[in-house]
């Protein structure tokens, strides 16, 4: 689903945000992405859909080479990609309704069918009752189930998350990740990005670790040990390859 | 040039109408709507959009009135001179063609000399029509129309000369030929004075003519303004919503989805410029209209100012709408294409 290979990102102002970033996502995969912040996350997931471009090396989604997606073509591969953000990203002039029926509406669905798969994607997150109401009406977790809601209401094989719980209290943070692991159960690939670890650990997904700009860590228990992570700390990537020699 | 301006905004506007579809909203990868359900949502789309724009103006009533405002006296200006300029054709229009030649001839000339000449005259393929106003008539109609028929009635002797009134045919109407023609009959016996009518109509309708090139420039120039203003304000109202135009690029809407609503506001200002536009020129006619007629009156005519008719207030409003189409599409796709969420 995802794949990334030899993937560097390097920004104008010459900051290295990537370096030789191999990674692999399978089809129904549910992972995590953690590192201190500035370590790349969020430039990962800004490679997914589009929002920045690799400086160099590939980035396929869903079989697709990002590298090769004109201008023109980006609102067709953001449309498969459900995105959910640290800040909700709703529009607060509009209804939850109308904030869930953004995509469908962009996407081109008939009326009928938006109000239907808006209504069932709210009753996913336990917020039907609050359709009518406008995002500032509701708590920070509502508002970050309505962003979930948005995100799943197209139906998109792939969902990303960036620090999806950053705001949320334990408990409220331990129910999103109930939902997206109902999604992940109806065969949605998921990436997380979070520096929660408490909750990674509670978890026992794959988990994907970065430092400064590189993968460390590729991990499937929960013995997270990115503390530790020194020169010596082995450069994980799925062909095997090291980029220790990489600068 | 009164007929093929507006015809060219109006092509403009049509053009413009299919530009703002240029990327029909394409289905998602993994589930397609249907080609109907895509083209009936399109449709609905366009209807909230519409609506959503509608309101949107009178969110911001006062300043969305300026705007409105600045925009209909930048198009009053051109459309009431190009009123004026329709009425002063029309004025020198009922003279056209009537180019006539007067002949003054020598005062005390029998009346059968002065018809004589006047057969004479008749003869020739040029003329069209020939009036015969001997000295007693030409002293009546004065006596009538002047008001000094106590005056007149005091002389002891007509002090008018008999005068011929040569209509030449349409094909001795023009210029030079009229001028060749005064030249010939200035030679003939006991012609003391040719004169070619109404020379000053042709002055006028040369001045008309000057003045529809100028008009059609400011035309051009105000138009270019409405351009301007619309494309500003319209700038203006995405920098405000830039936020919401990330979010919407986020979860994959195209340029054209985008620019919709943008496009509906630029619509709907030049629409209500264009009506507010009507009722100003309207408005200044009704109150010019007493005046003229005044004036009218003091030179013996019935002449009436002509607003605008049911073919030019809809040619007026579809050029605003046009204007503000374009401007908004102008400066709209500039602009998105500069916000890119991050």
């Amino acid at each position: 689903m995802i794949q990334f290979a030899q993937v560097s990102k390097r920004y104008p102002n010459g900051q290295d945000a990537l370096r030789n970033v191999n990674f692999e996502i399978a089809s129904g995969e549910m992972a995590f992405l953690t590192g201190h912040s500035g370590a790349g996350k969020s430039t990962l997931l800004k490679l997914i859909c589009l929002m920045e471009r690799a400086t160099s090396g590939q980035v396929i989604i869903n079989g697709k080479n990002l590298n090769k997606v004109k201008r023109r073509k980006i609102p067709a591969v953001r449309r498969d990609i459900g995105m959910i953000f640290q800040d909700h990203r709703l529009l607060f002039d509009r209804s939850v309704f109308d904030n869930v029926a953004l995509p469908l509406m962009i996407a081109g669905y008939e009326h009928r069918e938006i109000g239907r798969r808006v209504r069932a994607a709210l009753d996913k997150v336990g917020l039907l009752s609050k359709e009518k109401s406008t995002p500032i009406m509701l708590s920070g977790g509502e508002q970050q189930r309505v962003g979930i809601a948005r995100a799943v209401v197209n139906k998109p094989p792939l969902l990303l998350a960036d620090e999806p719980t950053g705001n949320l209290d334990p408990e409220l943070s331990a129910e999103i990740m109930k939902l997206f692991e109902q999604f992940n159960q109806v065969g949605v690939s998921l990436l997380i990005a979070s520096h929660d670890l408490s909750l990674l650990a509670q978890m026992h997904y794959r988990t994907l670790v970065m430092k400064e700009g590189r993968l460390v860590q590729d991990q499937t228990d929960e013995t997270l040990n990115f503390e530790d992570d020194n020169d010596s700390t082995r450069i994980i990537s799925d062909d095997g390859y090291s980029g220790d020699h990489y600068d | 040039m009164t007929t093929t301006l507006p015809e060219s905004y109006l092509m403009m506007v049509i053009a413009v109408i299919i530009m703002t579809n240029d990327h029909p909203i394409g289905a998602s990868l993994n589930q397609g709507a249907s080609l109907g359900a895509r083209f009936k949502m399109l449709l609905r789309l366009h209807k909230l959009e519409g609506k959503r724009g509608f309101k949107e103006i009178f969110d911001n009533p006062v300043s969305n009135f300026m705007t409105v405002l600045v925009i209909a006296i930048a198009l009053a200006l051109p459309a009431g001179l190009q009123i004026m300029l329709d009425n002063g054709k029309n004025l020198s229009q009922s003279w056209d063609g009537a180019s006539r030649i007067s002949l003054y001839l020598t005062i005390g000339l029998s009346d059968s000399e002065t018809n004589q000449l006047a057969d004479k005259i008749r003869q020739n393929l040029a003329v069209e029509k020939i009036d015969v106003i001997l000295p007693e008539q030409a002293l009546a109609d004065f006596s009538n129309h002047s008001g000094f028929a106590d005056a007149i009635a005091e002389l002891d002797k007509n002090p008018l000369p008999p005068t011929l009134v040569i209509q030449p045919s349409a094909k001795f109407s023009t210029p030079e030929e009229s001028e060749k023609l005064l030249a010939e009959y200035k030679k003939l016996p006991n012609v003391e004075k040719a004169q070619l009518d109404l020379d000053w109509v042709r002055k006028l309708y040369a001045l008309l003519q000057l003045a529809e090139k100028a008009a059609s420039a400011l035309g051009f120039a105000l138009g270019l303004a409405v351009l301007l203003i619309v494309g500003n304000t319209i700038r203006l109202s995405v920098q405000n919503r830039r936020e919401e135009i990330e979010v919407v690029k986020l979860v994959g809407a195209t340029d054209a989805f985008i620019r919709r609503p943008f496009l509906y506001t630029g619509f709907w200002y030049g629409l209500f410029a264009g009506l507010l536009c009507w009722v100003i020129l309207e408005t200044s006619l009704i109150w010019l209209q007493d005046p003229i007629a005044d004036l009218a009156g003091l030179y013996q005519s019935q002449f009436r100012v002509n607003g605008l008719n049911f073919t030019q207030s809809f040619q007026l409003i579809g050029i605003s709408c046009g204007l503000g189409l374009l401007g908004s599409w102008l400066s709209v796709g500039r602009h998105i294409r500069n916000i890119e969420p991050r």
